[in-house]
């Protein structure tokens, strides 16, 4: 008999997020069992009790889910995780804190189908302004571009935060390879005369971006809102936007709105639960392949 | 319609363990439920909400698993758990701390087969040391073996405060005999395993209890078993599916042999897959410990 499918839910948080307990089942997985308030000292424990309670045959229908909130340790979970498997006794990791990876690898893949499809070009060499960049989806953003060959800025309030986020996404998320930079809001004006592209990932119902910035940037390209609350993130791009010009841009930019950017994160987060089930290796998955699955995602769709 | 099978999983501990799920799962459990951060004095009412909402045809589809890393807290609550039941309306219960009472069982038993097969000898006829014995499985292991007849020491490896201590409070709780002894140097393991018959290795994953210098002073070791299934494992010289070959790097102690840990690990498994099982199958409710479990390991080795 084939045993069921049993995903070990793991986050720092106190609770789960339904989100990812729904996405879970409607992916296939039978069982989504919760572990709340876990340390990253628990990881190693957790994993080898996950890997021999089930033959190595059986492991393939086992997976092992990290959520909670803070990207650089869910990506050192991931890690932990990895070490702590016996060969053959291996099971699927994926990590999605807060779903900010596959909300990032949405965001990005969207804004380079736009950059494709309407100015007939590509992330590289992009000058990206990540607005209120310092969470986790901002993080997550600034880095897939930045692996993509854009220079991504992290604007942020305060510059010092600002500064050390950026410094971690280049370090220690980008592992070295990438260079991110930091800026204040402050200086958001001056930044834009060169921006070719704007992320909006602040909190809900902030305005980031003013219409009168919008109207000043003469290279804006795309500018993408993950915020779905009124008022939205940039001034005219509102939840619906998919590729849409923006009113009041001389520069001729489209928006991009949260259903969009949702639409695809929602594809991706079930192509990456769907590939620990049909994966005959197990895989580790975080946000590079979150933006695999989604460009993949656009390409059969747009 | 037959209503699904429903495990409710008492934990003390913030998380349940996904070895123990795994395994509810793979026996045939629809629905699992995780209850977590689980006082004692909650148990009792944990118990009647899960008894009295199913009626006495659900209450048979219905299970109660205890785990947490403490065994007689686990012991506690299968207790008060029984003692809230109102029949008709009572269900199967079944306590495996961190898996121990059934690793624990598997252990003993694999390590009682190769006695006998090896050797000629019961339990009854030995000493035993069990390293790592202030953990769960090393108590566990010391209360079955002891139980048996065996004449055993838990070995703790910083103190012997600690050991004795465990060891009297067991004693007091279950009518068996364990000693305790300290082994936190190479030296101090190489004294301690010169006239030992028996030597369980329940110590933490990753931690090699006998090296081939300590095999080595062994003078009358018969069999050595194993749980730690994470390299370095806990026996050199001993491969983790290994069941009663040779301990080469005991050299003076003739025919000893080894049982590594997947080797227990499969007893183990088959183990708590029987019982879980079996809380399914029952037609009158079940309260399982490591009595049961060591009963049902013998069989299965």
């Amino acid at each position: 008999m084939e045993k069921p499918f049993i995903l070990h839910m793991l986050t720092t948080a106190k609770n789960l997020s339904p989100f990812d307990v729904n996405m879970a089942m409607d992916a296939g997985w039978v069982s989504a069992l919760p572990y709340t308030n876990v340390e990253a000292s628990e990881i190693q424990g957790l994993v080898q009790d996950a890997i021999f309670s089930r033959s190595a045959k059986n492991l393939k229908r086992t997976g092992i889910f990290i959520g909670g909130r803070d990207t650089k340790q869910a990506m050192d979970m991931l890690k932990t995780a990895k070490r702590s498997m016996v060969p053959p006794f291996e099971v699927s990791v994926f990590a999605d804190p807060s779903g900010a990876f596959t909300t990032a690898a949405g965001l990005v893949a969207a804004v380079e189908h736009e950059l494709i499809a309407k100015f007939n070009t590509t992330l590289e060499g992009k000058n990206i302004l990540a607005l209120g960049g310092t969470g986790p989806v901002g993080q997550a953003a600034a880095v897939i571009a930045a692996q993509a060959g854009a220079k991504v800025r992290i604007i942020g309030r305060q510059i010092d935060k600002a500064q050390h986020i950026a410094d971690m996404c280049s370090n220690e998320l980008g592992d070295g390879k990438i260079t991110i930079t930091a800026g204040a809001d402050a200086d958001k004006a001056e930044y834009m005369k060169t921006a070719d592209v704007v992320f909006a990932t602040g909190a809900a119902g902030i305005e980031l971006l003013s219409a009168k910035l919008i109207a000043s940037a003469p290279h804006l390209k795309v500018a993408a809102d993950v915020n779905a609350v009124p008022p939205s993130g940039i001034a005219g791009v509102d939840a619906f936007h998919n590729g849409t010009p923006i009113y009041g841009s001389n520069s001729g930019a489209v928006g991009i709105g949260a259903l969009a950017i949702g639409n695809i994160k929602y594809h991706a987060q079930n192509r990456l639960l769907k590939k620990m089930i049909d994966s005959d290796r197990p895989v580790y998955l975080h946000f590079e392949h979150a933006f695999e699955v989604a460009r993949e995602y656009i390409k059969l769709n747009a | 319609m037959v209503k699904r099978s429903i495990l409710h999983m008492l934990d003390p501990m913030p998380n349940n363990s996904p070895f123990d799920i795994n395994m509810a799962m793979d026996a045939g459990f629809d629905v699992l439920m995780p209850y977590s951060n689980v006082k004692l004095d909650s148990v009792y009412r944990l118990t009647q909400d899960a008894i009295f909402s199913r009626g006495p045809a659900g209450v048979k589809r219905t299970g109660i698993f205890i785990g947490g890393r403490d065994l007689g807290l686990a012991m506690d609550m299968l207790d008060a758990s029984q003692q809230a039941m109102v029949p008709p309306f009572e269900v199967s219960v079944f306590a495996d701390p961190s898996g121990a009472f059934t690793t624990a069982a598997a252990l003993v038993a694999c390590v009682e087969k190769e006695l006998k097969e090896k050797h000629g000898k019961e339990l009854k006829e030995c000493n035993a040391l069990v390293f790592g014995g202030t953990g769960p499985v090393g108590i566990a292991t010391g209360i079955i073996a002891s139980l048996a007849g065996a004449e055993t020491a838990l070995v703790d490896h910083l103190s012997i405060d600690t050991a004795s201590d465990v060891a009297k409070a067991y004693n007091r709780r279950f009518g068996c005999t364990l000693k305790g002894a300290c082994a936190g140097s190479e030296a101090d393991k190489a004294k301690l395993v010169v006239d030992v018959d028996i030597i369980f290795c329940a110590a933490k994953a990753g931690i090699q209890v006998l090296s081939s210098s300590v095999l080595k002073e062994a003078r009358q070791l018969k069999v050595a078993g194993d749980v730690n299934a994470v390299p370095p494992l806990g026996i050199e010289g001993v491969k983790r599916g290994d069941s009663g070959i040779p301990l080469i790097h005991a050299i003076n102690a003739q025919g000893a042999v080894g049982v590594g840990a997947l080797a227990v690990g499969n007893v183990k498994y088959q183990l708590q897959n029987e019982m879980l099982k079996l809380m399914l199958k029952t037609d009158k409710p079940l309260y399982l410990d490591f009595r049961a479990a060591f009963n049902k390991a013998r069989d299965i080795a």
